[in-house]
């Protein structure tokens, strides 16, 4: 951990002991936090306004949006995702970050796993070594003070053995431990396929709101009327089926 | 009660972590533990059985860390419960309002043992002095 880093833990445990007692010393319900909302999306404006060709940009937009959905669809890292998410630099900081937590996870895994496997070589071969001492003794005739050496090599071995386990147990409690990655980044996929599925929302919300009038036949009932373009709401297709056929109706 | 009979909810929606936090857990003494994947099933779990520590993540979906503290915090039977909130970032707005809702203390992901156990005894120290 960097000073930096440090400085700041302390900082934060400093900052939560300070609320938490003053909290016990004045028990009335707290102010509500209000956590940060995600920012309302702003309703989309058709681009009737500056010099810009309505169509033009109606055009645009839809092939943009077709190629999202595409992608979605793919689940896949490939050329498409990639275009629509090189213009996020937040996630593409976060799908970096993806990859570097896992590869750190696997390196710490793989030394662990040497580390262990290293200990127990050598808890083996020193096993070995003493069964097969103690064979020898058993099937000939030894001098009393081969017994003795034998049996003092065979307390010294027991009485290390503790030890070497525990390394082992280290080494596999680091290994479980390693696998914290999982969380992190998970939590991370789940926050870029929302900011992703945001995207293409309100893509379709804007392709709907600028459809030319003349085009406007050419959308389903179900795109003019209904949940889809009620304000109220926060979703506006429900399904990666009902976004197909608006591009489709629309002719992209 | 001492610390292996202590009964604890580990509340997190993956898995992994449950399993590692788990893990720990019984390592520095604790191996009496029940697991829960959001705060909507903690709280039944909770409000059914007899827990005495919550150890519980903030990011789940159904019901959040927060949410799930302040309802443990508005029930008669559960008020008094010790809850050891896990954040992945160490926020500041998220520090304060875990302190004003009544978090027993807050733990940064990715931690260790050592920290876990850190804060495991600080908080269950706080509570000595009322316990019976």
């Amino acid at each position: 951990m960097t000073q930096t880093s440090m400085a700041a833990e302390t900082d934060m445990e400093a900052l939560f002991d300070r609320v938490a007692s003053e909290r016990a010393r004045a028990p009335e319900a707290p102010k509500a936090v209000a956590l940060a909302p995600a920012p309302a999306p702003s309703p989309a404006t058709p681009a009737a306004g500056a010099e810009s060709d309505p169509f033009d940009v109606f055009q645009r937009v839809g092939s943009i949006t077709r190629k999202l959905h595409d992608a979605l669809r793919e689940l896949g890292y490939d050329q498409a995702i990639d275009q629509a998410v090189s213009s996020l630099p937040d996630t593409r900081a976060r799908l970096t970050y993806i990859a570097t937590l896992t590869g750190k996870a696997a390196e710490r895994t793989l030394n662990a796993v040497e580390q262990g496997k290293a200990v127990q070589e050598s808890v083996r071969a020193d096993a070995t070594r003493l069964a097969a001492d103690w064979e020898r003794l058993y099937s000939s005739q030894v001098s009393a003070d081969e017994f003795r050496q034998l049996g003092q090599k065979t307390r010294a071995f027991l009485a290390g053995l503790p030890a070497r386990t525990e390394q082992t147990d280290a080494q596999l409690l680091e290994i479980m431990m390693a696998q914290d990655f999982h969380d992190l980044t998970g939590q991370t996929v789940q926050r870029i396929a929302k900011i992703v599925q945001f995207l293409e929302e309100q893509l379709v919300k804007l392709l709907i709101d600028s459809t030319p009038p003349e085009r406007r036949t050419q959308l389903k009932e179900e795109f003019l009327t209904g949940p889809v373009i009620d304000p109220t709401r926060s979703d506006v297709v429900s399904s990666q089926g009902q976004v197909d056929n608006l591009l489709e109706s629309l002719g992209f | 009660m001492n610390a292996a009979d202590m009964k604890i909810l580990i509340v997190d929606d993956f898995s992994t972590m449950r399993r590692i936090v788990r893990n720990l857990l019984k390592e520095i003494g604790y191996a009496n533990a029940d697991e829960a994947e959001d705060g909507q099933a903690a709280l039944k779990m909770l409000r059914a059985g007899s827990f005495d520590f919550v150890v519980s993540d903030l990011n789940m979906p159904n019901m959040d860390g927060f949410e799930l503290l302040r309802q443990i915090r508005a029930d008669e039977k559960l008020k008094a419960l010790p809850v050891l909130l896990v954040t992945a970032e160490a926020r500041k707005e998220d520090i304060v309002t875990a302190a004003q809702i009544g978090a027993s203390g807050y733990i940064v992901k990715p931690f260790t043992k050592a920290t876990l156990e850190e804060k495991f005894g600080k908080i269950l120290q706080k509570l000595a002095p009322q316990a019976a």
